[in-house]
């Protein structure tokens, strides 16, 4: 069978239209995860709620411990089980937010650890507590340490989003799935899959590439 | 004795931690506009002492009173529920100085020393710049206002730290070690920022390794080893004629290794060793 470039180039428009599904999924996973993990975060480090430290443990070794994959299909067929009707759109979001989420929480530890324990007692000593203190002083640090592991981690959302077409959701993946069952030909609608994939990957890494000369500059 | 007379008052201050009892039974009064410096070898306390002034070492045991009124009594901590208000207006009164400056590296010189005016003080955010801008301008940092601390030399970062804490019009500045970790050409700018505050009469508790300094701006000298107060006395009886033999010792160790200014000369003048 000869490599037909027009096959690539007839599919296009759907794979684009597929590719927005992916970065609105993966956007807002991304945007879901950081806010969960932050929250995590504050509860693992401003909080004495032992208990709670417990069960974050549990819930990451549970996340790193398992196949995304799994956790999808978790989701996707427990939810309803238990009276829960999301449908595969809310479901494939939740999956990934959890999943991402456990790691960003691991990546913000990293990046608080970097932020010296003197900028909490200056804020301390000027009597900054509480949300002041994390909000205007220590997180606003421990994201920009973290942004380097937070564009990696965002690379790897991204890509997982493939995986959600497991689940009917009609994202980049699926969306070539349906063209190439239809005219046989998956090595050039996978082509301009896989091209899709990359270009969304390397302006993701770009633009974060960007931003971190942005922020050298200005502390450098 | 009269309420200025006893502006500060640490009363019987002890800490450990662990098996290691850094302040033991520590006494201090410190009169209003007294600049009080505090020397000692390493690891003798005198870093905890003055962070225990605004708790942010709470102590084992003992009180430490501003004005008369309780900043925190041991073995209380304060560190959370309603007992943190009223300690954060205590620490918004007492302006530090962190040897390692501890300048917020993601604001700019400017928010720096705005933030906690707004927090804390409750000033407009207007209100707040245009008390920043002169406390930069007394530190002479006016020209990096918008500057980020990253950008600022060592010397500069620590200007820029005082006037965070100026800014808060603390009643009682604490600085520790202010200029140990600045490069020596770049002390004398700090300094000089101290000495003036010195002279318009600020309270101020500063620990120090530079002698000359506090032989210039130092009402009263306190000698600390071991978790003790070894000498305390007048600035020019502890550092020209010390009574312990430790505290001469001390002194003698530090001016060999200091530049021999005027002030060091005369200590080794007055001391054979």
């Amino acid at each position: 069978m000869k490599f037909d470039i027009s096959y690539t180039f007839d599919a296009l428009p759907r794979l684009f239209e597929g590719a927005l599904v992916t970065l609105q999924i993966s956007l807002l996973g991304i945007a879901l995860s950081l806010c969960l993990a932050t929250g995590l975060t504050l509860v693992r480090e401003a909080t004495g709620w032992t208990w709670a430290h417990r069960m974050l443990a549990v819930y990451i070794s549970f996340i790193r411990g398992t196949p995304l994959l799994v956790q999808i299909f978790l989701i996707f067929y427990v939810s309803p089980v238990i009276g829960l009707d999301i449908g595969p759109f809310l479901a494939g979001i939740l999956a990934i937010t959890l999943n991402s989420a456990a790691f960003v929480v691991e990546i913000l530890r990293g990046g608080l650890a970097s932020v010296p324990k003197g900028q909490f007692e200056a804020a301390r000593a000027l009597g900054l507590n509480g949300w002041v203190l994390w909000g205007k002083v220590i997180l606003p640090q421990t994201f920009i340490a973290s942004v380097p592991a937070l564009v990696n981690e965002y690379t790897q959302v991204l890509k997982a989003t493939a995986l959600l077409s497991t689940i009917t959701i009609v994202e980049l993946m699926r969306v070539s799935q349906q063209i190439y069952t239809r005219n046989y030909h998956p090595v050039e609608v996978l082509t301009g899959t896989f091209l899709m994939y990359f270009v969304m990957c390397f302006a993701v890494s770009r633009a974060a590439a960007q931003l971190e000369t942005r922020m050298k500059r200005r502390q450098a | 004795m009269s309420r200025d007379a006893k502006f500060l008052e640490l009363i019987e201050i002890t800490t450990k931690f662990d098996t290691l009892t850094a302040l033991d039974k520590v006494s201090l009064t410190v009169a209003k506009g007294e600049v009080v410096c505090i020397i000692g070898p390493s690891g003798c306390g005198k870093s905890t002492l003055l962070r225990t002034v605004n708790w942010l070492a709470p102590p084992n045991a003992g009180t430490v009173r501003l004005e008369g009124q309780s900043v925190g009594q041991a073995p209380e901590r304060r560190q959370t529920g309603r007992g943190i208000r009223a300690l954060n207006t205590f620490r918004a009164r007492m302006g530090m100085v962190f040897q390692q400056f501890n300048t917020w590296p993601h604001l700019t010189a400017l928010e720096n020393v705005t933030r906690a005016q707004v927090v804390v003080l409750g000033r407009s955010a207007a209100e707040a710049a245009e008390r920043a801008r002169a406390a930069l301008c007394d530190v002479g940092l006016a020209d990096k206002i918008d500057d980020w601390p990253e950008m600022l030399s060592g010397g500069q970062k620590q200007r820029l730290a005082i006037a965070r804490a100026l800014a808060m019009d603390p009643s009682l500045m604490l600085l520790d070690e202010p200029t140990s970790a600045l490069d020596p050409e770049l002390v004398s700018g700090v300094l000089a920022v101290l000495k003036s505050l010195a002279e318009k009469g600020m309270t101020m508790l500063i620990v120090t390794h530079e002698l000359g300094f506090a032989a210039q701006v130092a009402d009263r000298v306190v000698f600390m080893e071991a978790g003790r107060i070894v000498e305390e006395g007048p600035t020019s009886q502890d550092l020209h004629a010390p009574k312990t033999e430790r505290l001469k010792d001390f002194l003698a160790k530090l001016t060999a290794t200091q530049m021999p200014s005027a002030m060091a000369q005369k200590v080794v003048a007055h001391d054979p060793i």
